[in-house]
């Protein structure tokens, strides 16, 4: 049994207590997760002290906003809109730079015991690799490359989009570390033969989906709302598409472990991520609507449901629907 | 889900301590600008009226957008049945351009009440100390405390008499005490000079505070030692302003203003290593 389930206080904390016998720790490649709620990059992870918070608040593991080599300021406002059934976003990668965020990274290893995966960012190989060992000297649990951010120009998608160049960075930053390396993607990267060649070249476990290019227009403004016009579309709306994407890689790849992101609200839509394939699942959005609690909520929320429905361990749940 | 459209009225708590339900929104609500009002050579006050009512708690703010231009947060200076009033300051790019252009029956764009305002009450002994623009969530708070029978008393602190405003309005709901650095109007010195004045004399079952951080955390500071329960309101660059983002996290405990605030509890800031940093003074301004 996970050796912390033992320790009643800790498990208390999570906000789980009604029965010991059901194991909710979790893996990813060779992270071990206490539960299997992942704060998503993007999200508060630039300072020690938000991180720690996160962690308090029962996540299982904790993903950084995307570290850039030098720090980035961001998009001028509006920045954030709320559509109702999801959210629109381009904060535009703003981070304290790498060499900045390493300081953070080492204070934060030393106070926070959950495994923290840094997202990493670049506009070259060169600066996918700086920025890769810096963190990786500051401890970084593992690494995720983000392949998908949908609205800063030579980033994210855009690097994404190059197959061979991708292939070149997995190659590259796993030959520098054995720490796990995952990959960010987006809906449209999730084709199965493009996943085959970053498996082939190494990569450890996939991050799916990022938020989706999207644009919203404010009629009475006659203007789009956000000042870079078109930003990533998260919340509710999303979460279908990411249980297809996530069904498909699970159903190809049922040994690579995945990271299920997108418009994950409630317990319910966790454990609908957690039939599909995923062995973790990557909160965000949400926190607009029920903030830090959410990471609890849906820890308990899992857990209530493995006892009403006899899953033991969440292993038992993890790609469920593929063996009916 | 809430019946704050009584938010005006009286609220009836014997205890003398009201804990109303946070409500936040974050849909741009269409405004129109109804008057402006000069108040200083740098500051002005606009009244806008929105197309449905947003019954926000004094000390929360807003997101007011400028299609185009950009977007700040802003806290409400008043605000009733669907008008509510801002004072701005013309410090950075945003409020330049709205100074210079957005006149009577300008279109604007507002989302929220956004964060935690202030803990409201009856029937109690409160101070309001206000610097400088950071006075104005105080007024639509000391509006709303004075319906509720509280006794108030407000020390506002200006540069000098030139930076001086809203002391009639003040007037009008408590008893209103003036400084200046130079002397020519009301005490001479700074409103930490005035508050320290005031503190041998008198005690209060609660101080609001909100203006430079400099001063807030010192008459913070001031009030705690006597013992007495402050509240202050913080100003940061705010970018999403429903806590996703983390651009306005306070360290080092990692408080975002915009969600864990802008309204914090004294005790919490008395736990800050370095208030200063990252406040906007010290920051390059894109706003």
């Amino acid at each position: 049994m996970y050796k912390e389930l033992k320790n009643l206080d800790y498990f208390c904390k999570m906000g789980f207590p009604e029965d010991l016998s059901i194991d909710l720790a979790t893996s990813i490649s060779k992270l071990s997760l206490r539960n299997p709620t992942i704060l998503a990059s993007g999200i508060l992870g630039s300072s020690c002290s938000l991180l720690k918070r996160i962690e308090d608040a029962g996540a299982g593991a904790l993903t950084t906003k995307t570290i850039t080599k030098n720090p980035r300021e961001g998009y001028v406002n509006p920045v954030f809109v709320d559509l109702g059934y999801g959210y629109l976003n381009a904060i535009g990668l703003r981070n304290p730079g790498a060499d900045n965020f390493s300081k953070e990274l080492s204070k934060a290893k030393k106070n926070i015991q959950i495994p923290i995966i840094t997202s990493i960012g670049g506009s070259s190989i060169e600066e996918f690799m700086y920025v890769a060992e810096r963190m990786l000297e500051s401890g970084s649990d593992a690494l995720e490359i983000n392949l998908s951010c949908p609205h800063v120009e030579g980033y994210g998608l855009d690097i994404g989009s190059d197959i061979k160049l991708t292939q070149q960075i997995i190659k590259q930053l796993k030959s520098i570390s054995s720490k796990p390396l995952f990959a960010k993607i987006s809906l449209h990267q999730s084709r199965i033969d493009i996943l085959e060649k970053y498996i082939d070249a190494g990569l450890d476990g996939i991050s799916a989906i990022n938020t989706v290019k999207a644009l919203a227009i404010n009629i009475k403004a006659l203007s789009p709302i956000l000042s870079n016009i078109v930003g990533g579309l998260s919340g509710p709306c999303i979460k279908p598409i990411a249980l297809a994407v996530v069904y498909e890689i699970y159903r190809e790849f049922p040994d690579i472990p995945i990271i299920g992101v997108g418009g994950i609200q409630s317990p319910e839509d966790a454990v609908e991520m957690i039939l599909v394939g995923a062995s973790a699942v990557g909160i965000g959005s949400a926190i607009v609507r029920k903030d830090l609690e959410i990471f609890r909520e849906i820890t308990r929320g899992i857990g209530k449901f493995m006892l009403e429905n006899g899953f033991k361990s969440i292993r038992e749940l993890i790609g469920y629907i593929h063996r009916r | 889900m809430n019946n704050r459209s009584s938010m005006n009225k009286p609220l009836n708590d014997e205890a003398g301590s009201i804990q109303l339900p946070r409500q936040t929104q974050s849909r741009y609500i269409l405004g129109e600008v109804y008057s402006i009002r000069q108040l200083t050579p740098s500051i002005k006050e606009y009244t806008i009226k929105l197309e449905e009512e947003i019954n926000p708690n004094p000390g929360q703010f807003a997101m007011l957008w400028i299609p185009n231009i950009g977007e700040i947060p802003l806290s409400f200076a008043d605000y009733s049945t669907g008008t509510v009033k801002f004072i701005i300051c013309r410090v950075g790019f945003v409020t330049t351009y709205i100074h210079r252009n957005i006149l009577v029956g300008s279109r604007v764009f507002l989302r929220g009440p956004l964060g935690n305002g202030f803990t409201l009450c009856s029937l109690k002994n409160c101070l309001l100390i206000g610097g400088g623009y950071g006075l104005a969530p105080l007024y639509y708070l000391g509006r709303i405390l004075a319906m509720n029978n509280c006794r108030l008393k407000t020390l506002l602190g200006f540069k000098n008499s030139s930076d001086v405003f809203y002391v009639s309005e003040f007037s009008e709901i408590s008893d209103t005490y003036i400084s200046t650095e130079d002397g020519e109007e009301g005490f001479k010195g700074t409103v930490v000079d005035m508050v320290r004045k005031i503190l041998a004399e008198e005690t209060f079952d609660i101080v609001y505070v909100c203006g430079r951080e400099q001063m807030l955390m010192k008459v913070v500071k001031e009030c705690s030692a006597k013992g007495m329960k402050t509240e202050a309101s913080l100003e940061r660059i705010i970018k999403c302003g429903v806590g996703l983002c983390g651009s306005c996290s306070v360290e080092p405990l990692g408080l975002r203003v915009c969600r864990d605030g802008p309204v914090f509890d004294g005790r919490l800031l008395l736990k800050l290593e370095d208030p200063l940093k990252n406040n906007r003074e010290e920051i390059c301004i894109k706003n």
